[in-house]
């Protein structure tokens, strides 16, 4: 088992720094730069040489991509990711300030998600090709497909702008340096009821028919027909057989939907200026940010990896065959 | 001597919303106080107004600096923190008397020296001053000095009738604080200076919050405290100004059309449009072989639809372009005609050019080459692209192949100021005194300067380079409008149209006007004569 854990660690690492340099090969390869931001900036000024060649020099724009690459390793090496070229703050300060909002955000609809989305699954399974399953088939599908800018504008429309029920935007109220803990806590939640839910229904739809369909097909298998054979109850059956066997299925799922607990949600972010990471991924993306494109892809391959590398553990947990498959 | 202007203080603003308020009702007349909730676009990269390099931070700056003048409602100069100023009669030295009762929200006197210090920082290269030092070039630093406190000498190496102007670009910055530590990065977050409010808070991602000044030497604002939400969504910030949560905000053209008539949302939003100096237009490859000939470029212009475009597009919220300079410009020439729309007349221009379908497939041919060109569009704007769209079309009837290519902004910009392209849509924000030189001047090819079209005619050099010589604003002006003439005859760009920019402003603000190019924000008083009506 720790030779297998090693093992993947080592790969880990690997996958890692290849993620890195293909980011960095990349990101530099597209056309424009940060000189071309500031010249899109300027209008009609003409910029002077010598500031185009300041900006140049302050991060080493003038210096072939191997050397820049290796400038960046270096600081990264230590945690320093540099500093924004937009807004010179350090990148790790930057991204460290919005994760946790986007974490926030993500964790509470991926929580709801799974909460509903799993049991809903198991009762489709148990009523599988029936009239109400069926339905509730379409209805998630009809969900699944609902464009969220729209389904967003929608909520606004209703719970904020007609009704005021729910803040229109951003993550706190104007007063809530003034306010007691539990009068944060309770602003604090209000703003995330609107984004929380245009996030959570499309996930809930996946989780559902992903956790029916899996359902599904151990239910099919053999084993189950074994087990009703040798005389087990319905309720024993579909817990104790079938999902046990669903399980890894799941867990695939559950490291693939992981990263996106931080990787954020450009749409739901610009709706309702929830400040997060997926505004600054795309903001920095079309400014030519190199620093904190860099930063954010380091925080995402991270947290991608740890996610498969446990999701690769619990399979071993879950499934003796693959522990022994490795250790032969 | 040359005097400009000698502004006594007070001689312009203080009486004027007294004036305003001698015929109305009690509650209509201006009144102190209120919070003003106004949005801002995008998060503030830094309140340093000399690195900054966009709008939204210029608003939030404006009202915590001052420049060393400010621009009128007529976008003429203005007393800024100095009174009054002195141009030398051969235009190189530029004399300013500073108001002695100005101070920084620290207490501390405005002098000579920081005006100097601020000069300095434009200056530095590490200052990445990207938008104002391209206009200090010239200046002759070692002829550059303070007489006495109040007094500042600015001489300059080349004269430049838009020199001026630019002075407003100059946010003076107290020495005493600024001076310290690193310049770029250690002022980004914070911001003292000498303008009717000072910095309370700012929370990134969320707002800039400033409050009056009790102490500020000038005619105070009325409001007391302006909240600067950033809001990026449209649609989302047009929901807040409804909701009461924003006061003012930009709107899109299509919600504007929409709910200017929406009786629920007029009982609350006052909705405005004006013009700015701002104008969209087809840049073409002068060099590229097939749009060598101004007759072919000529012919491209006659064949795209402006009044379609103003009226089916913008539902008649903007207007059609017949040259370099905007209408409301004393630079342009009223006598130049906006090109028609005239697909036979172009036809004719082009087989005059020797453009002829000669296998029937409906594009035109020279010399066994097809008139296929690319037509870069940046991505993100819809209307860019639905007038690319349409002009596509309606160039694909008179034989051109017109192929929109939508582009990310940056490898948009990479490729065009390379001159590494045959077409784009594009738009120029004008200075408000204009000088199309870097634009048009054919030394100012990429790499050097904007000019990258590679527009080349040497009687439009000549008027450009006599032009930024005149400092009389006359001649300048006969100048301007032949040079209007020459380039609207040589159709380097098709001059496509201004659209207005759309606002809405809650009803509760008063005193809410726009200047002649400049909307409602960033000339003198603007937004400093908003005030509050009492809540109902």
């Amino acid at each position: 088992m720790i030779v297998y854990v090693i093992r993947r660690l080592l790969y880990a690492v690997l996958t890692f720094l290849g993620i890195t340099v293909a980011t960095f090969v990349l990101i530099h390869s597209v056309p424009g730069d940060p000189i071309t931001f500031f010249l899109g900036r300027a209008g009609t000024t003409t910029i002077p040489p010598e500031t185009l060649a300041a900006i140049r020099a302050e991060f080493h724009l003038d210096e072939p991509l191997p050397r820049q690459y290796l400038h960046w390793v270096r600081g990264a090496a230590t945690f320093d990711f540099g500093i924004s070229i937009i807004d010179r703050r350090p990148v790790r300060e930057r991204i460290l300030e919005k994760l946790p909002n986007t974490f926030q955000l993500n964790f509470l609809a991926f929580a709801i998600a799974a909460l509903l989305g799993i049991p809903i699954g198991l009762w489709s399974a148990t009523r599988s090709g029936r009239l109400t399953e069926r339905a509730s088939a379409v209805g998630f599908f009809l969900l699944y497909s609902l464009p969220s800018f729209w389904v967003a504008l929608l909520l606004m429309q209703f719970f904020s702008v007609r009704y005021d029920i729910f803040p229109l935007l951003g993550m706190t109220s104007d007063d809530y340096t003034e306010l007691g803990t539990a009068g944060k806590l309770a602003d604090r939640l209000r703003h995330l009821v609107l984004p929380v839910a245009t996030m959570t229904y499309a996930q809930l739809a996946i989780f559902a028919r992903f956790s029916k369909a899996t359902l599904t097909e151990v239910i099919r298998q053999d084993f189950i027909t074994a087990a009703r054979a040798k005389g087990a109850g319905p309720a024993t059956v579909l817990w104790h057989h079938a999902f046990r066997n669903a399980l890894i299925p799941m867990i695939t799922l559950l490291g693939i939907t992981v990263p996106h607990l931080i990787s954020g949600s450009v749409i739901v972010e610009q709706i309702f200026q929830w400040d997060g990471v997926g505004l600054l991924y795309i903001q920095s993306v079309l400014s030519r940010d190199y620093p904190t494109v860099m930063g954010l892809t380091v925080v995402t391959a991270v947290v991608t990896l740890l996610a498969s590398l446990v999701a690769d553990i619990l399979y071993a947990f879950a499934d003796p065959r693959i522990r022994l498959g490795e250790r032969a | 001597m040359l005097l400009l202007c000698i502004a006594c203080g007070g001689g312009e603003k203080p009486a004027a919303p007294a004036v305003k308020a001698a015929a109305v009702p009690d509650d209509d007349r201006p009144r102190d106080g209120g919070t003003l909730n106004r949005r801002l676009d995008l998060d503030v990269a830094t309140l340093n107004p000399i690195p900054s390099n966009s709008r939204h931070e210029r608003y939030v700056t404006q009202l915590i600096f001052t420049p060393l003048i400010h621009i009128d409602r007529d976008l003429r100069p203005a007393p800024g923190l100095a009174t009054s100023w002195e141009v030398s009669d051969d235009g190189l030295l530029y004399t300013f008397e500073l108001n002695p009762k100005a101070t920084f929200s620290d207490g501390k006197p405005v002098t000579a020296r920081d005006v100097l210090f601020t000069l300095d920082r434009i200056l530095d290269p590490a200052s990445e001053a990207v938008q104002t030092a391209g206009s200090f070039v010239h200046l002759d630093r070692s002829r550059t000095r303070a007489v006495g406190d109040h007094t500042v000498e600015i001489a300059f190496r080349q004269a430049n009738p838009t020199q001026l102007i630019k002075f407003n670009d100059v946010q003076v910055l107290p020495q005493h604080v600024y001076s310290k530590g690193n310049f770029r990065r250690d002022y980004n977050d914070t911001a003292l200076g000498s303008g009717p409010y000072r910095l309370v808070r700012f929370v990134r991602g969320k707002e800039v919050v400033v409050e009056r000044r009790q102490d500020y030497w000038e005619q105070k604002p009325y409001i007391q405290t302006v909240v600067f939400k950033i809001v990026q969504d449209h649609g989302t910030a047009f929901n807040a100004l409804r909701r009461g949560d924003l006061d003012e905000t930009i709107i899109t053209s299509d919600t504007w059309i929409r709910e200017s008539r929406n009786p629920e949302s007029t009982k609350t939003i006052h909705f405005e449009r004006f013009y700015t100096l701002n104008y969209n237009y087809i840049g073409w490859n002068n060099r590229h072989p097939l749009l060598r000939d101004k007759r072919v470029r000529r012919a491209l212009s006659m064949s795209i639809p402006l009044d379609a475009i103003v009226n089916d597009l913008y539902h008649g919220t903007a207007r059609a372009m017949s040259g370099p300079f905007t209408p409301d410009e004393w630079a342009y020439n009223p006598n130049v005609p906006v090109i028609r729309h005239d697909p036979e007349g172009a036809k004719k221009l082009f087989a005059e050019a020797g453009f002829v379908d000669k296998d029937g497939n409906g594009i035109l041919e020279k010399d066994g080459r097809p008139f296929k060109v690319d037509l870069i569009v940046m991505q993100g704007s819809v209307s860019a692209r639905q007038v690319a769209q349409m002009a596509q079309q309606e160039l694909r009837k008179t034989g051109v192949d017109l192929n929109v290519v939508l582009m990310d902004g940056q490898a948009a910009i990479d490729r065009i100021m390379a001159g590494n392209f045959d077409a784009a849509y594009l738009s120029w924000e004008l200075d408000p005194d204009p000088d199309p030189f870097n634009v048009f001047h054919s030394s100012q090819v990429p790499g050097v300067g904007q000019n990258f079209v590679y527009y080349n005619n040497p009687e439009a050099d000549r008027l450009l380079v006599e032009a930024r010589r005149e400092l009389d604003r006359d001649k300048r002006r006969d100048l301007y409008w032949r040079l209007h003439e020459v380039m609207a005859e040589d159709q380097p760009y098709t001059w496509l149209i201004q659209v207005s920019l759309k606002w809405g402003v809650n009803k509760r603000v008063r005193g809410v006007v726009a200047s002649r190019g400049f909307g409602y924000f960033l000339w003198s008083p603007g937004e400093r004569d908003w005030w509050i009506a009492p809540g109902k």
